[in-house]
């Protein structure tokens, strides 16, 4: 009984140490999830800031803001589907490119390789992630289109587009563009140097290949070995056990990357904006400059004003929304293999 | 202490029923369930003040479950819940009121795997001791050089407390949190499995301090090793699927177990 | 016979499949070496002496130095302001709202503000700071390097974010009930304990997120604007690296693009250090990871 005494007054500290503890506890834990709110609020922030300062756009223009190609600083008229078509059209070329490329380095890597080799040049390819946008564009501007100007424009003009002679009835068409009319207004051009939407398209695929190959890579590693080495010893070959049984099994979230790797090339800005060309026209060929969201706001958006300004900030909403639903999507993708594995 | 010595002479039948020693902790109809699932069926048992007890069973059986509600470490964790009484020094813990600092300066734990803190030997010993209490630098000194001792650490270490603990060896480690553990002056000591981790000499030395620790502290030990259990323990529980089998005195679970389940267990036919 | 033709079709896709996958690989790493290539061959033959003392107001005759001390000045406030809401928020998706309805939705929400287009974010920064602050000032200082570097604090801090988040989530759980039965406060614990075991995943993920924003350009452009002159105070028009390398290449000149080419070199080189730096790091402390 005395030491129950004897205890009373340590008891009392106890008792109020426990109610500090509790209330640093509780102000601890709304100091860190008011950090995490922050993250939220960049989120709707951006959404809301661009919805904000395309207002006088998408007021004055409505719908046609979409629809019309006209951007025209000098009548102050605006319409979106130039940099929107650009975007679109550039981000598919690199889809089309960077998936089957990097399908091949996964498989490379995951099959292929000898195991002493995968890592480094797995590292490499990952270093492809890496390199500043703005180096793509520097690289892209000075390296890369003039060599695709002096080596494989002619080459694609020749053989798969018709070429403007010096005088009218001079031009020559390719015997794939005599049969497929649509090739030849692809590879149609009469601007031979210079960048174009179809080098923004291909140095936009190196950019996203290695964020495209190394969510592959990844997904294609939880495939279970039982499940291999059963279709092995069915006497699959690498290819077909790749194909019939890794692929199917992976699909969701290899369609995952793919998405990740759109949503990086359309959000994509500086290595487009240099090579794009930032010609505000809508052309059908492939080998004639144009523009994206992204580089019009880029070159634009400083000397804007008023209403341009406006029709700028109404294109990043634009991007933004688009972007967001193409990563959401990603993201739910390889959220449900994470969680196939998981459980 | 002559209490305890006398009750120590007397065989009994279940500890339960006429303790050996004052008992310390008192487990009345004690349930627990996670994710629904029903881990611990209506446990009774007085464990006894400066005894080693010691739980068995085979894995999954709830002994390590039993453990941790001992210092409520469970309670970290969403879905688990415990109901029932657990009650130390006349006050039940699993009571919400009852203070988790008294609690944890009272009841103290060691895990399975060494867990030594990011931090200098010296500092993994003086880290709890500052939250419960203000010492000056002399004072922390003199403490955390006795719980190092009784740890039986400090001849080990004591040329290089300045050095980061994840530096020790296993058993090294292991000693280093049964001082951390006891530079808090609990009165009860929980070790769970706490050499399963460790090879054969420093699992001895491990099995000594335990024999040493005793004589200041109520020691709960969960085991696998029905030869630790033997060698280091006063008492033995054998749990069996979320119940307690049987509780008696370690020499008479080992030699004349009541229950048909203890003696399979104890003589390796199942688990 | 018509099992052999079989079985010979089948061989050779799969040689013909293997064959492109290597060749595919092959692909990337000739872009890679062909990217590093130009810009240590361009870079290396203009580097010299001026670059670090003279001033873009020089042009062609001038050097990089007032936007080099403007990157490492917005560089600076970026990574000062992301790291720590940065750390805090991983901490509490980590410790506090780890299998919560909120916490499981912000983590991924982080995932896209992650690889959302930077340059939207350089224009809600513009909208919160810029804008107000030509209001505030009767529309004298509008752009500043305060918000370049806030702009690329939004940039960072989702990579600081995940990071920590992972490797918090990596630390053992044993080490939690270590420190709570000894009664350690939850904060205490955060704080003292499992941060310092997560010490290096958590700088690793700081110096990704400086890699990241080092070669941001897109969102500094109408944030921090640009500068001919050196300043390092973050109220002025800054100038910084990228920017300066997207107005030379967009002029015409070898001179000038020689000083571009020694920006990306610069640039380059920097974040292929830093990612090296972070990948020894993290090889280093491989028990945690994995």
């Amino acid at each position: 009984m005395q030491a129950n005494e004897a205890a009373t007054a340590p008891a009392i500290a106890q008792e109020q140490r426990a109610h500090r503890d509790a209330r640093d506890d509780r102000l601890f834990s709304w100091l860190l999830m008011g950090c995490a709110l922050l993250v939220l609020v960049c989120l709707i922030g951006a959404a809301g800031a661009t919805l904000w300062g395309g207002r006088d756009a998408f007021a004055t223009f409505g719908w046609r803001f979409l629809t019309s190609a006209e951007w025209n600083p000098t009548d102050d008229v605006y319409g979106a589907l130039v940099p929107v078509f650009g975007t679109i059209i550039t981000s598919f070329i690199a889809l089309l490119i960077a998936v089957p490329v990097s399908f091949g380095i996964a498989l490379y890597l995951s099959e292929v390789a000898p195991p002493w080799l995968r890592t480094p040049v797995a590292s490499a390819i990952e270093l492809l992630a890496g390199i500043p946008s703005i180096i793509y564009g520097m690289w892209g501007l000075f390296v890369f289109v003039p060599f695709f100007s002096d080596h494989i424009k002619p080459l694609l003009i020749r053989y798969l587009g018709r070429e403007a002679g010096d005088t009218p009835g001079t031009e020559h068409v390719s015997w794939i563009a005599q049969h497929l009319p649509f090739m030849g207004k692809l590879f149609n051009s009469e601007n031979l140097f210079g960048g174009s939407v179809l080098t923004a398209g291909i140095v936009l695929a190196v950019m996203i290949i290695p964020f495209i190959s190394s969510v592959m890579r990844e997904v294609f590693q939880t495939v279970p070995t039982r499940l291999k080495e059963s279709a092995y010893a069915l006497g699959s070959s690498t290819w077909e056990v790749s194909w019939d049984i890794v692929l199917p099994y992976t699909r969701t979230a290899v369609i995952g990357g793919v998405f990740l790797g759109l949503g990086r090339a359309l959000g994509e800005t500086m290595a487009v904006t240099f090579i794009i060309g930032n010609k505000m026209q809508l052309s059908p060929s492939l080998l004639d400059p144009g523009a994206s969201i992204a580089s019009t706001i880029a070159n634009q958006f400083g000397e804007a004003g008023g209403l341009q300004k406006s029709s700028l900030m109404a294109l990043a909403f634009l991007l933004f929304v688009v972007t967001f639903i193409v990563l959401l999507i990603a993201r739910l993708m390889l959220r449900r293999l994470a969680q196939k594995e998981g459980r | 202490m002559t209490e305890s010595a006398a009750a120590g002479i007397h065989p009994q039948a279940t500890a339960a029923s006429a303790p050996i020693a004052p008992t310390k902790i008192q487990v009345r109809d004690l349930h627990f369930y996670y994710n629904g699932f029903h881990a611990l069926k209506g446990i009774n048992m007085d464990i006894p003040e400066k005894k080693v007890t010691a739980i068995i069973g085979p894995s999954g059986c709830g002994k390590s479950t039993l453990l941790r509600i001992f210092n409520r470490i469970y309670a970290i964790y969403p879905k688990l819940e415990a109901k029932g009484e657990i009650i130390l020094d006349e006050e039940n813990i699993l009571d919400t009121r009852y203070s988790m600092n008294k609690l944890r300066s009272k009841v103290g734990m060691v895990f399975q795997k060494p867990v030594p803190f990011p931090m200098t030997i010296f500092e993994n010993v003086a880290y709890g001791i500052r939250h419960h209490e203000r010492l000056s630098r002399a004072d922390m000194d003199i403490r955390v050089e006795q719980a190092l001792r009784s740890a039986a650490l400090w001849d080990e270490v004591k040329d290089k407390l300045k050095q980061n603990a994840l530096g020790l060896s296993g058993g090294q480690q292991q000693r280093l949190c049964i001082a951390r553990g006891i530079a808090l002056k609990p009165e009860v000591l929980l070790l769970d499995e706490p050499t399963s981790a460790l090879d054969p000499i420093a699992t001895s030395r491990i099995e000594q301090l335990v024999e040493e620790l005793k004589s200041e502290y109520t020691i709960v030990i969960v085991t696998h090793n029905m030869q630790q259990a033997a060698r280091c323990s006063d008492l033995t529980a054998f749990m069996y699927l979320g119940e307690l089998i049987e509780f008696d005195r370690t020499e008479q679970i080992f030699t004349k177990p009541s229950k048909k389940q203890t003696e399979d267990y104890i003589t390796g036919r199942f688990g | 016979m018509n099992n052999d033709t079989l079985y010979l079709r089948r061989r050779i896709t799969n040689a013909l499949a293997l064959g492109l996958s290597t060749f595919a690989t092959l692909i990337g790493l000739a872009f890679l070496a062909w990217i590093l290539w130009e810009t240590l061959r361009q870079g290396v033959s203009a580097i010299n002496l001026n670059l670090f003392t003279k001033i873009t107001a020089y042009g062609e005759d001038g050097g990089l130095l007032n936007a080099m001390v403007g990157s490492l000045v917005i560089n600076f406030i970026g990574i000062g302001i992301a790291t720590p809401i940065g750390v805090l928020a991983g901490t509490w998706l980590a410790e506090y709202a780890n299998r919560t309805k909120l916490g499981e939705t912000i983590r991924f929400l982080n995932d896209i503000l992650l690889s959302a287009p930077s340059i939207v974010l350089g224009m809600f920064v513009y909208t919160i700071v810029v804008l107000p602050s030509k209001t505030l000032t009767d529309g004298s200082t509008t752009y500043s390097g305060l918000a370049g570097g806030i702009a690329l604090a939004l940039i960072a801090l989702p990579v600081i974010v995940r990071t920590t988040d992972e490797m918090l989530r990596l630390v053992p759980s044993t080490l939690r009930e270590a420190a709570l039965s000894l009664g350690v406060p939850q904060w205490k614990l955060t704080m003292q304990v499992l941060m310092r075991s997560a010490r290096s995943g958590i700088i690793t993920g700081i110096l990704l997120a400086l890699a990241r924003i080092s070669g941001e350009t897109a969102p500094l452009l109408f944030t921090a604007f640009g500068n001919l002159y050196t300043t390092v105070n973050p109220m002025d028009k800054m100038a910084s690296l990228p920017q300066v390398i997207y107005e030379y290449a967009n002029q015409a000149g070898d001179s000038i693009h020689a000083l571009a080419w020694a920006g990306a070199f610069i640039i380059t080189m920097f974040v292929l250090i830093l990612s090296l730096l972070a990948r020894l790091i993290l090889s280093r402390n491989k028990v945690s990871h994995d």
